[in-house]
């Protein structure tokens, strides 16, 4: 391998890690404040694919402006989704069996809805950009990407309601107590959540063909990065994100393309051996040592 | 004191119907197919039995344990391409399918062993993973003929009683572990794990190896029906057994019929067994939607299922009268 072969796979590792942050931030989010495991992320994801798709062939917008604005939509829906579903459930602070059933059943719906709109065939969102020899559209949705994630952080640090984010993911019961509206705020972060899915699921639709099945191997990675970052942690999303990337691109030297849900599988059970509480702890560990 | 003393003698009654009836069904079960002599009817029963093992299996873990498993399908596959491959090596069906259990335990160990480590949601997420990094692999493995599936050469005539009555037998047996850890020291520490972790491992009950153990077993029993479907079909391939909605067809059912029950992943696996069939045949296009609608409505308005639902409908009933 020549160096330049290193720096085009690194880039590329580093281009994927954006968009793998964008499509698990969602699921730490919703995680954090309801603890609840979003298993119909991928059915959000599909939708939003499919949403930038079509804004793309009817009215002729650019795929990445449509991924930001299905972003918008699928807030209202996974807000809509939390009053009209979540809110019935059991307050716990473990994610219950309900809650995971509840979840899978809404990804079965969602993805069945998908089969019966744009039928089984696979679709793609073809631009004179997908095959430009630098890849702008990698880069275009690196951006995106990024700087969604910025503006995530800027609202949960400067914000009474990412205050109140925050507070729910560190101790509910402190958190009402201190008089934290537990219901609009689980609300707004499930949107919030499920905006971010959508995002991601119109990235993704700019890079990959799709389906409406696409979104379970990238639920997968997102169960892996969020597991790597910790279940909780924001920060932790971005490094978990950028580990999945960095080995799934390597591993390509040495693995078929066709085995890679295995690394995935592999790494996670990996963390789940050596690193329970994922790289944050591990980091902490060092730091203490330190 | 009236009410007790009348209704003590129909309690030992109803306790006496309870035992009684598992024995019942099976003689039922045992002639119905040959009062009713339809290869159809036959094959209906055959994969309701074999659905209905899978079922319970679910539940020792799942409705017992607490711990939900989106995977079973690794099982049933797993056991499925055991039995496969030894019956192509002339091993006898008999053994293939106890070596089909075998295979499914280990491979529910691989699975178990790290994320039983963990609390929440680790093992759930991790049996996604697993189920679909199996199917990947398997659809990838050219020793079992990859995604174009592995056919089964039986030198001997098709009888479809025989299958009938291994399947049958597979379910009895289910049911049997199913009722004597419902009715064990196993089971109440199972049940203990599920309402409280910490409680359960402070009374001395070790959280982790009675998870693997249950785990081990539910998996044993799914490829035991994997193992008896693939003898059945004797041709198998990734996207069937491996598939997801196998997976899903697996956790619905003792969902639909009351988690955590002895009897509701029973009444679960026939209500599921009979009706997908008729689903499946008028509307293929929309069964996930129906599936997942389900789901969600039994999840928030009747979370025992069909049988929790019965027992409300019975106590309205008592107390009305």
């Amino acid at each position: 391998m020549t160096l330049i072969d290193f720096t085009n796979l690194l880039v590329s590792a580093l281009l994927l890690a954006g968009i793998y942050a964008v499509m698990s931030v969602g699921m730490t989010v919703i995680y954090g404040v309801m603890k609840i495991v979003n298993l119909a992320h991928a059915g959000f994801m599909m939708l939003g694919a499919y949403f930038a798709l079509e804004l793309f062939q009817r009215f002729r917008i650019d795929p990445i402006i449509a991924a930001l604005l299905a972003f918008p939509v699928l807030f209202f829906l996974g807000a809509a989704v939390h009053w009209v579903l979540l809110r019935r459930l059991p307050r716990s602070d473990e994610p219950t069996l309900p809650s995971l059933l509840l979840m899978f059943g809404l990804w079965l719906v969602l993805q069945n809805l998908g089969y019966l709109i744009w039928g089984n065939t696979d679709r793609s969102i073809f631009t004179p950009r997908t095959l430009s020899v630098v890849s702008t559209v990698r880069l275009a949705v690196f951006i995106a990407a990024v700087g969604c994630l910025l503006l995530l952080e800027v609202i949960l640090h400067y914000t009474w309601f990412g205050r109140s984010v925050r507070a729910l993911i560190q101790n509910r019961y402190a958190a009402l107590l201190t008089g934290v509206y537990e219901d609009r705020t689980a609300g707004i972060a499930f949107g919030l959540g499920i905006g971010f899915a959508g995002l991601a699921g119109g990235l993704l639709g700019s890079l990959y063909s799709f389906d409406p099945d696409f979104g379970r191997p990238f639920l997968i990675r997102a169960f892996v990065i969020i597991v790597l970052g910790g279940l909780e942690s924001i920060s932790g999303v971005a490094i978990g994100a950028l580990v999945l990337a960095l080995v799934e691109t390597f591993s390509i030297l040495f693995v078929p393309a066709g085995y890679q849900l295995a690394i995935s599988f592999g790494l996670l059970a990996l963390a789940l051996i050596v690193l329970p509480g994922g790289l944050a702890s591990l980091l902490a560990k060092v730091r203490r040592v330190a | 004191m009236s009410a007790t003393s009348a209704t003590l003698p129909a309690r030992r009654m109803a306790g006496w119907a309870m035992t009684a009836l598992p024995w019942i069904l099976l003689a039922i079960l045992a002639i119905l197919p040959l009062l009713v002599p339809s290869p159809n009817f036959t094959r209906l029963l055959f994969m309701t039995f074999l659905w209905t093992t899978t079922s319970i299996a679910w539940n020792l873990l799942g409705g017992f344990a607490g711990q939900v498993s989106f995977g079973f399908a690794v099982f049933y596959g797993a056991g499925a391409y055991t039995t496969a491959l030894l019956m192509n090596a002339g091993v006898n069906p008999l053994f293939a399918f106890l070596a089909a259990g075998l295979t499914a335990a280990l491979v529910s160990l691989i699975v178990g062993l790290p994320a039983f480590r963990l609390r929440g949601p680790y093992f759930a997420i991790a049996t996604i993973g697993i189920s679909e990094a199996v199917r990947v692999v398997m659809t990838n493995l050219s020793f079992t003929g990859g995604a174009s599936g592995y056919r089964i050469l039986e030198h001997r005539p098709f009888r479809q009683l025989e299958h009938y009555y291994t399947a049958l037998l597979l379910a009895a047996i289910a049911f049997a572990i199913s009722w004597k850890i419902a009715h064990s020291k196993f089971g109440l520490g199972l049940k203990a794990i599920r309402q409280d972790e910490d409680a359960a491992a402070d009374l001395g009950v070790n959280p982790y190896t009675y998870k693997l153990a249950a785990h081990a077993l539910a998996a044993a029993l799914t490829g035991m029906a994997g193992g008896v479907f693939a003898r059945y079909a004797a041709f198998i391939h990734p996207g069937g057994v491996f598939g997801f909605h196998t997976s899903v067809h697996i956790l619905l059912m003792p969902v639909i019929g009351g988690i955590g029950t002895v009897w509701g992943p029973v009444l679960g696996g026939f209500v599921f067994g009979i009706v997908e069939e008729e689903i499946v045949a008028s509307f293929p296009e929309i069964h996930l939607l129906l599936y997942g609608l389900l789901l969600i409505v039994i999840i928030l308005f009747e979370p025992g299922g069909i049988l929790g639902g019965l027992r409300k409908l019975v106590r309205r009933f008592r107390d009305h009268r």
